[in-house]
C-alpha cells in the first residue's frame, strides 16, 4: 500500500499501473482517453470523486502523447480535422470544469459522475452496437459476392447530411477524405469538450463515434485524430482540474508508467483491424463501463448500505478493463492466424485486414 | 545495409530517449521528496481559520477527542492547529483549514483555551437527497497556479519521452510500422 498524501488515501500502487497499462491498450486502441473507465475505477479504489476525475484528466494528457506518436507513425492523424477542432474543445473543457466545481460545492461530484456517465454511456452503446452489427453484416456479404472491401465499410448515412451543411468556411481534409463545414467540427467539439472538462475524460468515447457518425471519417483516422485532440483538451483540462486542486500527481505518475506500454500495443494493434472491429471494442467498452458505474450509482443511492453493490462494482470495473485488453489481444491473434491462412472463427475475416489489403 | 543503418538509428534512439526519460523520472521523484509537490498542492488558505493535518485526527470520536496545540508553528507535527488568514501560505504538512465558523457552532470542533478540540473529523452529510463524506482534508486549500503549469508541462513531456523511447525500441527490434491506406467500401 502507498500512501497518496494529497488524495489522503492508502492504495496499491500495482493496481494504479495495472489500471494505466489495461486503459493504455484499450484507449490507444479505440482512441480514447479511458476515462469513462478510470474515473469510476478511482473512485472505487476509494479516490474522491472530484481528485478521481482531476488524475484521471492528467495521466489522459500524458498517454494521449504516447499513443498519439504512434498513430502519427500509422497515418491515422488529420491534422486539419484535428486543428479545426481544438478552439471548440477549449471552450468545451473549460464550462465543463467549471460544471464539475459547481456540483463539488454542492457536494454532489461523485454522485453527479456517475449518473451523467451511466445515462451518456446506455445511449452510445445502443447506436454504435446496432451500426457496427449492420456494418459486419455487410462485410460478410461483400466479400461473400467475391468484391474487396476496404478497410472501412459505415452503413450509417448521418455524415451525409452534415457534409451537405454548406455553411462557410469549408474545410478539406486530405488524410480523413472529407469536405464538412468548419462549424460542424467546432460545435462537436464544443460539446465533447463540456463531457471531457465535467467528466474528467478525454472526450473520446463521445468524440470518435461524433468523428465517425457525424463528420464521416473512417474509425481509424477518428482514433489517430482524437488522440492528438485529447493532448490539447487532456493539457487544458489538466491545468484547470490541477488549479482546482482536483489532481494528485503522484498518482497520475504510476498510471502513465502503466499506460506508455499499453498505449503501444492498442495503438499499433489498430494496423490488424478494419474499422468495425475498432467500433466493437468502443460499443462493449461503453457498455460494461455503465454496469459498473451503476453498481456503485445505486450504492451511493441507498446511502452506502449494501457493501455488495461496492464490492460488485470493483469486480465490474476491472474486470471490464481486463476483458476488453484480452479481446483485443485475441483480435490481435486472430489477425495473425488469418494472415497466415490458419483456421479462425468465422466471424474473425470481417474484422481484420489481410496484409495485402492495406 | 538500408536495414542495418535503420535498426542503428533505432537503438541510438531508443537509448538516447530511455536515458532522457529516466531523467524526468528521478526529477520528479526529487520534486516529491523534497516536499515540492506537497507545497505546490497545499498553497494558500481560502479562508481564516485554523491550518491542520487532518489526517492525524480521523479517528478521533466524542468520547476521545483529538486536543490539537493551537501555535504559530512553521510545520505541523501530529495534533497542532496554526491560526491562519484568508491568502496566507500554508505551513507545512498542512492538508486542510477548520473555519471560524465550525468552531463557532462547537459541534465537530471546540475551542477550549489554547486547544482545539475535534470531535467529529468526517460526517455523512446529505445533499439533495445524497448522501458524502465530509471532512476537513482539503477544505479551504489553494494549489499554486504555477504548479499547475509546471505538472501539464511536466506531464506532456514525460508522455513525449516515454512515446519517443517506445518508438526507438520498435524501430530497434526491427519492426516495420508503415501507414495504413485509408479505403472506405469496396474497392
Amino acid at each position: 500500500m502507498f500512501e497518496f498524501a494529497i488524495a489522503g488515501i492508502e492504495a496499491p500502487i500495482f493496481l494504479l499501473v495495472l489500471t494505466g497499462m489495461t486503459v493504455g491498450i484499450v484507449g490507444g486502441f479505440i482512441g480514447v482517453g479511458g476515462g469513462y473507465m478510470v474515473t469510476p475505477a478511482l473512485i472505487v479504489f476509494g479516490f474522491p470523486g472530484y481528485m478521481a476525475s482531476g488524475i484521471d484528466v492528467t495521466h489522459i494528457a500524458g498517454k494521449s502523447v504516447v499513443a498519439t506518436i504512434r498513430h502519427r507513425q500509422l497515418g491515422n492523424i488529420d491534422w486539419i480535422l484535428g486543428l479545426a477542432m481544438v478552439g471548440g474543445t477549449m471552450m468545451g473543457v473549460e464550462m465543463g470544469v467549471r460544471l464539475l466545481n459547481l456540483t463539488k460545492a454542492l457536494g454532489l461530484s461523485t454522485i453527479a459522475l456517475l449518473f451523467g456517465s451511466v445515462a451518456i454511456m446506455i445511449g452510445l452503446f445502443i447506436y454504435t452496437q446496432i451500426e457496427t452489427h449492420r456494418s459486419h453484416k455487410e462485410i460478410d456479404k461483400l466479400t461473400a459476392s467475391g468484391a474487396t472491401v476496404g478497410r472501412e465499410l459505415k452503413v450509417s448515412r448521418i455524415p451525409h447530411f452534415f457534409q451537405s451543411i454548406a455553411l462557410r468556411p469549408i474545410i478539406r481534409c486530405h488524410t480523413a477524405r472529407i469536405v464538412v463545414s468548419m462549424w460542424v467540427v467546432v460545435i462537436i467539439g464544443v460539446f465533447t469538450g463540456v463531457l471531457a472538462g465535467f467528466f474528467g475524460v478525454g472526450g473520446g468515447f463521445i468524440r470518435v463515434p461524433a468523428l465517425v457518425y457525424l463528420v464521416g471519417a473512417s474509425t481509424h483516422i477518428a482514433v489517430g485524430t482524437d488522440l492528438l485532440e485529447i493532448v490539447v483538451s487532456g493539457g487544458y483540462g489538466a491545468l484547470r482540474q490541477f488549479m482546482s486542486g482536483n489532481v494528485d500527481m503522484i498518482a497520475v505518475f504510476f498510471m502513465i508508467i502503466g499506460a506508455m506500454v499499453g498505449a503501444q500495443f492498442g495503438s499499433i494493434a489498430t494496423s490488424f483491424v478494419r474499422g468495425p472491429a475498432i467500433r466493437y471494442i468502443l460499443s462493449y467498452s461503453l457498455g460494461l463501463a455503465t454496469v459498473g458505474a451503476f453498481l456503485r450509482l445505486v450504492y451511493m443511492l441507498t446511502a452506502q448500505k449494501y457493501k455488495v453493490l461496492n464490492f460488485a462494482a470493483v469486480v465490474f470495473t476491472l474486470g471490464e478493463m481486463i476483458f476488453l485488453t484480452l479481446f483485443i489481444l485475441s483480435l490481435v491473434l486472430f489477425a495473425v492466424r488469418f494472415r497466415s491462412g490458419k483456421w479462425v472463427p468465422p466471424w474473425i475475416p470481417a474484422l481484420v485486414v489481410q496484409k495485402d489489403e492495406e | 545495409m538500408a536495414k542495418e543503418s535503420h535498426h542503428v538509428r533505432g537503438t541510438i534512439k531508443f537509448v538516447v530517449w530511455t536515458a532522457i526519460s529516466v531523467a524526468v523520472c528521478v526529477y520528479f521523484w526529487a520534486q516529491y521528496y523534497n516536499g515540492n509537490l506537497m507545497k505546490q498542492y497545499y498553497y494558500k488558505a481560502k479562508f481564516a481559520g485554523w491550518a491542520v493535518n487532518a489526517m492525524t485526527f480521523d479517528q478521533a470520536t466524542k468520547d476521545k477527542p483529538a486536543a490539537l496545540q493551537i501555535g504559530s508553528f512553521e510545520k505541523i507535527e501530529g495534533l497542532q492547529a496554526v491560526p491562519i488568514k484568508k491568502g496566507d501560505l500554508l505551513p507545512a504538512n498542512a492538508t486542510g483549514i477548520i473555519d471560524e465558523k465550525t468552531v463557532k457552532e462547537g459541534k465537530r470542533v471546540a475551542l477550549e483555551g489554547n486547544t482545539l478540540k475535534v470531535m467529529i473529523p468526517s460526517q455523512i452529510k446529505e445533499s439533495k437527497g445524497f448522501a458524502f463524506r465530509d471532512t476537513f482534508t482539503h477544505k479551504g486549500v489553494e494549489t499554486d497556479p504555477w504548479g499547475g503549469a509546471w505538472a501539464v508541462g511536466f506531464i506532456l513531456i514525460l508522455g513525449f519521452c516515454l512515446g519517443s523511447m517506445a518508438e526507438g525500441f520498435t524501430d530497434m527490434i526491427g519492426m516495420k510500422i508503415s501507414k495504413i491506406k485509408h479505403y472506405e467500401g469496396v474497392h
